[in-house]
């Protein structure tokens, strides 16, 4: 089984590198065979080709966690579409640890008691009573 | 008894002075007002205030959305609250991530430019851009966030307060020193959203650039174009802005300004290997062979990730001749 799984996953990766290459090196639509400001910034970041494969691969990724937090699946396609490769790339990595703006405070007293001094001490603003 | 009643008094002290030690640590940080260096002090003025922003109150946890309601319409873009909550706001989370509320700019066809990450550059693009600003808060304190989208509208350096479309409140006054407190708690992040051919001040070439190739990206280089030329415009001694702009001209079908911005890119940078490949590849399209020849030679000189593509494109030059 192991022998199997050695001989096996350095095919699957060449095939899954060799299948996304042509996704990468594909030009930009539209600026005809010249190559793209895209391409060209990219290559000027990151010279490794892993890391360019790692973003074809992260647009998937951040397409199926858009739908597990309950995206509209007809949304998902044009707001993935719409970030830029650091960004798909980022949000592949650490969605979860990513601040989503307006979410809510674990209410607990402690918590509560110690938000409420430092709003005082004018270093928060979670309590409108406080200004 | 004495004895033990002094080490009771010393152990209390010695935790007062702990505690102190971790809360001053923990809170000094961010307790200073901030500071303007004089310079932008003299210049900046006393008052700003962008009334002509409109206000949406946020509904839920819905502050993303509706800030991006708020700057997007200020800059003529009809877009409802309701229309965008469905490209920004993540159920699962309750709330909007950055990279998503800059992918929705573009959407709109505005770009988003994130600016630098200093209260000083927030209060100049207020004072010098026609534009409010987007910024992340964090309004509790990192162990227990609460992030939070508000567009800032205007200042009052007499009164030293920001002035905020904020949650359901219109022209909120914050003083500088609270709102600073939250606001570097997400570094410092603030945005504009602009319409391509319009910077903010506070921006450097790089991040204008990456800014505007994101956007073309998702809005073609027919939209993008005036937004080139205005950061070529902006910072001419930036190569890569030239080389952008060559190639949004040349998409545009504008063969000769295309040629011009790629030969000014390498000008300003002599081994930009793509610019010279570019520039070959432009001037073969035209015709133009010999001078085609002498940029792809240059072009396959640098042993980069474009040599190959520039020797290909050398010999087809070659064959190309020869069978003529």
């Amino acid at each position: 089984m192991t022998t199997l799984r050695r001989f096996l996953s350095p095919l699957l990766i060449l095939a899954l590198v060799l299948g996304s290459l042509p996704v990468v090196a594909a030009p930009q639509a539209g600026s005809g065979e010249l190559i793209g400001t895209q391409a060209a910034l990219e290559a000027e970041r990151s010279h490794d080709a892993r890391e360019r494969i790692h973003e074809v691969l992260a647009r998937d990724d951040v397409r199926e966690q858009l739908s597990v937090q309950g995206v509209d699946p007809a949304e998902v396609e044009a707001r993935v579409a719409a970030l830029s490769d650091a960004e798909a790339r980022q949000m592949a990595d650490r969605l979860d640890e990513m601040p989503a703006g307006a979410s809510v405070v674990g209410a607990l007293f402690a918590v509560f008691v110690i938000l409420l001094v430092t709003d005082i001490l004018g270093l928060t603003n979670v309590f409108p009573f406080t200004r | 008894m004495r004895n033990r009643a002094s080490h009771t008094q010393q152990n209390a002290r010695l935790a007062g002075v702990l505690l102190f030690l971790v809360l001053s640590t923990l809170l000094g940080g961010c307790a200073s007002a901030p500071r303007l260096s004089d310079d932008t002090a003299q210049t900046l003025p006393t008052r700003v205030l962008h009334d002509d922003v409109p206000f949406h109150g946020q509904r839920d946890y819905q502050c993303g959305p509706a800030s991006l309601a708020m700057v997007l319409e200020h800059q003529g873009v009809e877009v409802s609250v309701d229309e965008l909550i469905p490209q920004v706001f993540l159920p699962g989370r309750e709330g909007s991530v950055q990279p998503e509320m800059l992918a929705a700019v573009r959407r709109q066809g505005r770009i988003p430019f994130v600016i630098d990450n200093r209260f000083e550059s927030l209060l100049t693009e207020l004072a010098e851009g026609d534009h409010p600003v987007v910024v992340l808060q964090n309004l509790s304190l990192p162990a227990w966030p609460l992030w939070h989208y508000a567009v800032v509208i205007g200042y009052d350096r007499q009164t030293g307060e920001l002035i905020l479309h904020s949650g359901e409140e219109p022209r909120r006054r914050e003083s500088f020193r609270r709102f600073d407190a939250t606001w570097s708690r997400s570094e410092r992040w603030a945005f504009v959203a602009l319409p391509p051919g319009e910077l903010p001040s506070a921006i450097d070439a790089e991040a204008a650039i990456e800014a505007t190739a994101d956007f073309e990206r998702v809005q073609g280089a027919e939209t993008a174009l005036p937004g080139w030329e205005s950061i070529a415009e902006r910072f001419p001694e930036a190569p890569m802005a030239h080389f952008a702009l060559g190639n949004a001209r040349y998409a545009n079908d504008d063969a000769e300004g295309a040629i011009a911005a790629f030969r000014r890119a390498v000008a300003r940078q002599d081994d930009l290997a793509v610019g010279w490949l570019n520039l070959g590849l432009a001037l073969r399209e035209r015709g133009d062979v010999a001078a085609a020849r002498q940029a792809l030679k240059r072009a396959s000189e640098d042993d980069g990730p474009w040599q190959e593509r520039a020797r290909e494109a050398l010999s087809s030059l070659e064959t190309g001749v020869a069978s003529d």
